[in-house]
């Protein structure tokens, strides 16, 4: 909570606005519009190699042209980015609903809760990218090994958050659930969830982030043996073209849609728990 | 022991919640043993009366109370609701909980009662459990702040969005804990003077079992004043009251409440 920041009671749209930026947003833009100066300034006044590190001005417009701006653009980002997004999210789909189950076992079963938190214990340091080998193996070049890798990155911090987010709980509400003549599953889409709601829209946020380096990290590695076909690829052809102002702008768009979706978790953040008042952090 | 004024006679025809030699512990948090909170407690409770427990903090009152709703068991003896061992809680016993965290933060006050009349009549449509709804909450005053979400109420209004979807899910029997602890002396006349309205145009159908420390409180609402003392949770005193509903200067009550704190005092 950034109440600290809040000399007054903002306006409704202004506190959207605060909450889909974050805190000091105008100072946070003009570091920004320094630093892509300074990128400019660099490049031309030192005279550095355009193949191996463009100017901005370059990368800017292979990335407009790269999403159709312009006269005779290809647009042909928009392919490579839909693909890195169509195994994510499927990814992130999958991670929901076995990190909801596993938990949900795990509220009710004292075996399936050391399971589960000696599977988090092993596998939340385990940087999955180090199983894309296995998954190779398993399941060829193909999407399936991708998401593998991904759902092992996503599933084990959105079901520590959850965990803590159902054993946090107030018993109080569980009171009232059973009050109220709750049975099993009531008592989880109507009490637990949206109870734990804080505690797993940070964990699926931070899910989110592991997944989204993971992807663009296996696409480069199967963009060496040149197949796949996502954001990561295409990053990684431009080296192998020499076409390194695509390099330049496939990583803009990588922080890009990165920061959009972090813009979405706090959208969903101030329509839900933020109103409520129950939000976490 | 006092002598205790027991002047209650028993009617085992009109008996709707027994509690036979009850007594409840909990295990200590460290180490073996348990702490005993409530101790060899007989008492019944009638069927369409507004039954007070009394005692100073500490005493079990809560701890009965939530054994009386099925939500914790017994350690001896047995609870019976309708002659029947009580083992779950059900929505014909509701519990209006002592601490402020009973409200679904996501819901507002409103959507917190039809949350509750929907649970408890699935047949309604969403338009009749508004409409009940809406009406429980003008009763508890909370009109304005019907869209409302918890986090946006103070203490005291909480409690009567509480007390609200309590009511308005009509259980027969109604357990409130302290349900008036947090509201100023104002509010607090009022939603005494709603609960004894509530409980007559039931047409006294509804059984009240109502926890307080307040003595003033326990003279207004109870037909009958459970004393409890501490150390562990026994029943010291069970009073019958022929002054409830009066006003709070009247005679009668003002010497009940002078015998009830000469009893909460007494260390015996
Ligand atoms: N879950 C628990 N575990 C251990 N001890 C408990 C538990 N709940 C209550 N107790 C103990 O039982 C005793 C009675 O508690 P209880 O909450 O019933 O008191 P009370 O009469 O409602 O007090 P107050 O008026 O302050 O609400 C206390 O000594 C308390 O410490
Ligand atoms: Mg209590």
């Amino acid at each position: 909570m950034t109440s600290i920041d809040i000399p007054e009671a903002p306006s409704r749209r202004s506190a959207l606005l605060g909450q889909l930026l974050g805190a000091g947003a105008l100072k946070k833009a003009i570091v920004l519009v320094l630093l892509c100066v300074a990128w400019e300034a660099t490049v031309r006044l030192l005279h550095v190699n355009k193949l191996l590190f463009p100017p901005l001005s370059d990368v800017a417009v292979r990335l407009a042209r790269g999403l159709g701006l312009g006269a005779g653009a290809s647009g042909e980002l928009w392919g490579y980015i839909w693909e890195t997004l169509s195994v994510i999210l499927q990814s992130f789909a999958i991670s929901i609903v076995i990190a909801i189950v596993v938990t949900g076992l795990a509220v009710s079963n004292r075996w399936m809760r050391e399971v589960l938190s000696v599977m988090t214990g092993i596998f939340q340091p385990l940087p999955s990218i180090a199983l894309l080998p296995m998954a190779i193996l398993w399941f060829g070049f193909s999407r399936d090994s991708l998401v593998f890798v991904v759902v092992m990155a996503m599933t084990w911090p959105i079901a520590s958050s959850l965990t803590v987010g159902f054993a946090t709980i107030s018993p109080t509400l569980l009171r009232l659930g059973r009050n109220y003549e709750l049975g099993r599953f009531s008592m989880m889409t109507q009490i637990l969830l949206p109870a734990a709601l804080p505690m797993m829209i940070s964990g699926l946020r931070v899910g989110w982030g592991f997944g989204w380096r993971t992807v663009v990290a296996a696409e480069l590695v199967f963009g060496a043996t040149g197949s796949g076909g996502g954001i990561g690829w295409y990053i990684n052809n431009s080296r192998l073209f020499m076409n390194i102002s695509d390099g330049f702008a496939g990583i803009l768009l990588v922080i890009i849609v990165g920061l959009l979706t972090e813009s979405l978790f706090r959208l969903i953040q101030y329509f839900t728990t933020h109103k409520w008042g129950t939000e976490s952090f | 022991m006092v002598a205790v004024p027991s002047r209650v006679q028993s009617d085992p025809r009109s008996d709707l919640v027994e509690i036979d030699r009850v007594s409840i512990a909990f295990p200590r948090s460290r180490g073996r043993g348990t702490v005993v909170a409530v101790q060899d407690v007989s008492v019944s409770i009638r069927r369409g009366e507004k039954f007070v427990i009394l005692g100073p903090s500490g005493c079990g009152k809560s701890t009965l109370l939530t054994a009386i709703g099925g939500f914790i068991p017994v350690t001896s003896g047995e609870i019976r609701v309708h002659g029947k061992p009580v083992k779950a809680p059900t929505m014909n016993r509701v519990l209006v909980f002592q601490d402020f965290g009973q409200l679904l933060p996501w819901r507002t006050v409103l959507g917190n009662i039809e949350w509750a009349v929907a649970r408890r009549w699935p047949r309604y449509s969403s338009a009749e459990c508004k409409a009940r709804s809406m009406q429980y909450v003008e009763l508890v005053g909370l009109g304005p702040q019907a869209e409302q979400y918890p986090n946006t109420l103070s203490g005291g209004q909480k409690q009567r969005c509480a007390i609200a979807r309590a009511f308005a899910v009509e259980p027969e029997i109604l357990l409130m804990d302290e349900p008036f602890g947090a509201l100023d002396a104002i509010n607090r006349e009022r939603m005494q003077f709603e609960l004894n309205r509530v409980w007559a145009a039931e047409s006294e159908r509804v059984t009240i079992a109502f926890v307080t420390h307040d003595v003033n409180e326990a003279v207004h609402l109870g037909h009958r004043v459970m004393v409890m003392s501490r150390g562990p949770g026994r029943l010291r005193a069970l009073v019958d009251n022929p002054s409830v509903g009066r006003p709070p200067h009247d005679g009668a009550a003002l010497k009940l409440v002078d015998e009830l704190r000469e009893l909460l005092k007494d260390p015996s």
